[in-house]
């Protein structure tokens, strides 16, 4: 699986391990999985760019289309915002939430 | 111990409401971070999509890592356009539709502008002549005659098909019928009064036409007559860098308006070849004139590589 830079704070296997509990086909799966990671995506992006500096927007797009698994991409998120990583977990937890939520709210009686 | 039962989920149910949440989060990121929308609307990407983009750069590093690796003395039987000077002898004879992708994903996007100005500067239109002349093998330049196109990247937007002759009419065009017929002339009017003295390249002409806004040269209103003659059906050379299709095409037409928010426009073949006559039909491009006089390489989509498949190519002419 390619890296984004920000994985190891959002944690998506955990919508993956909730999700081996339910029958659903690999095909299934698979494509759930891909939608909580594009909501997450969106989402980490969206919490990025609100708390970076709007003339920092450019750089940081460009740097993160270049390389988006590149670890300087935190490092740089890191000098330009207070506290970015608690953000973005915090960011992603809240989604997380969403989507555990809206696993519960599909399930069905056998 | 038993394993727990599984539980039973509508896969279907969830898979709409995560479709709906993720489009709800894709809005907000994009309606709030203009330079986002913008910044994903020239890579032609959803910004959900950056873990595939991710995994296209992994994939076209190694692509162009392996075929370095497997064959470091290679002599690939690449016969350069005499007019060009091959400048990336490493790529292989032949390569997929994905491959190519990857390989204008990784040498072309990485040096256009994503986000401001649509202008390359003067660097960056060196590195992408140089590498599109790599790639496809054609000879492509930026000035002509001291002539240069107003942009070398930019939106291209659908056009009609033009009249080629007094009566012409949509049916008359065979493809794209639906995509309609001007009601007035193109920018150099009719191709011919008779239609029977109506050539094949002529035909080819108008499939595989452009238009470029000359009427917004600097000095357009003091050299009209010049660069009426100048630019009439002068080739040019578009590639999609979202995908690496390409076609030849001819100046046909003058426009579109500044106010459209699009530089160039493509006949709907050009349109449906290069793969952008989709949504808002407003995607980027990048055009060069193509240095041809002599016109060798026939209008209409290019194979990779031009020269390589030279004999076949002029076969199906």
């Amino acid at each position: 699986m390619a890296k984004i830079f920000y994985d190891h704070l959002v944690l998506r296997e955990e919508i993956e391990v909730e999700l081996e509990g339910y029958n659903l086909t690999p095909d299934e799966r698979e494509e759930i999985v891909r939608l909580a990671d594009e909501t997450l995506h969106n989402e980490v992006l969206h919490t990025v760019l609100t708390h970076l500096p709007k003339d920092k927007h450019e750089q940081f797009l460009s740097l993160f289309h270049k390389s988006p698994g590149d670890n300087a991409l935190l490092e740089f998120l890191k000098t330009e915002i207070v506290g970015i990583e608690d953000e973005i977990i915090k960011a992603a937890d809240k989604v997380k939430a969403e989507l555990m939520s809206e696993i519960v709210k599909s399930r069905k009686s056998s | 111990m038993k394993p727990a039962a599984q539980q039973y989920i509508d896969a279907d149910l969830l898979r709409k409401r995560l479709i709906l949440r993720n489009a709800a989060a894709e809005k907000k990121l994009l309606d709030t971070h203009k330079s986002a929308k913008q910044f994903f609307e020239r890579l032609q990407l959803r910004p959900g999509k950056i873990r595939q983009h991710a995994k296209n750069l992994l994939t076209s590093g190694a692509l162009a890592g392996t075929i370095l690796l497997s064959n470091p003395l290679i002599t690939i039987p690449i016969q350069p356009h005499p007019l060009v000077n091959s400048s990336n002898p490493q790529l292989p004879e032949q390569l997929s539709g994905e491959e190519l992708t990857q390989i204008i994903n990784s040498n072309l996007r990485d040096i256009l502008p994503l986000t401001g100005d649509w202008k390359l500067t003067d660097d960056q239109e060196k590195e992408a002549i140089k590498r599109i002349k790599g790639i496809y093998g054609v000879p492509i330049t930026g000035t002509v005659d001291g002539n240069k196109l107003l942009n070398n990247y930019g939106r291209m937007g659908a056009e009609q098909h033009l009249p080629r002759y007094p009566g012409d009419n949509v049916y008359a065009h065979e493809r794209l019928v639906d995509k309609g017929i001007t009601p007035g002339l193109g920018g150099w009017g009719y191709w011919e009064y008779d239609p029977s003295k109506l050539t094949k390249e002529e035909v080819e002409e108008e499939k595989w036409y452009v238009a470029v806004p000359i009427i917004y040269l600097p000095d357009w209103h003091e050299k009209v007559k010049y660069y009426v003659d100048w630019y009439k059906y002068r080739r040019v050379f578009v590639v999609n860098p979202a995908n690496g299709k390409a076609v030849v095409a001819d100046v046909a037409d003058a426009g579109p308006s500044n106010w459209t928010g699009k530089h160039f426009g493509g006949s709907p073949e050009v349109m449906e070849y290069l793969g952008i006559n989709y949504g808002m039909q407003n995607h980027p491009v990048v055009m060069f004139f193509l240095d041809d006089p002599n016109k060798e390489i026939p209008l209409g989509p290019l194979e990779y590589n031009w020269e390589k498949n030279k004999e076949e190519t002029q076969d199906k002419i």
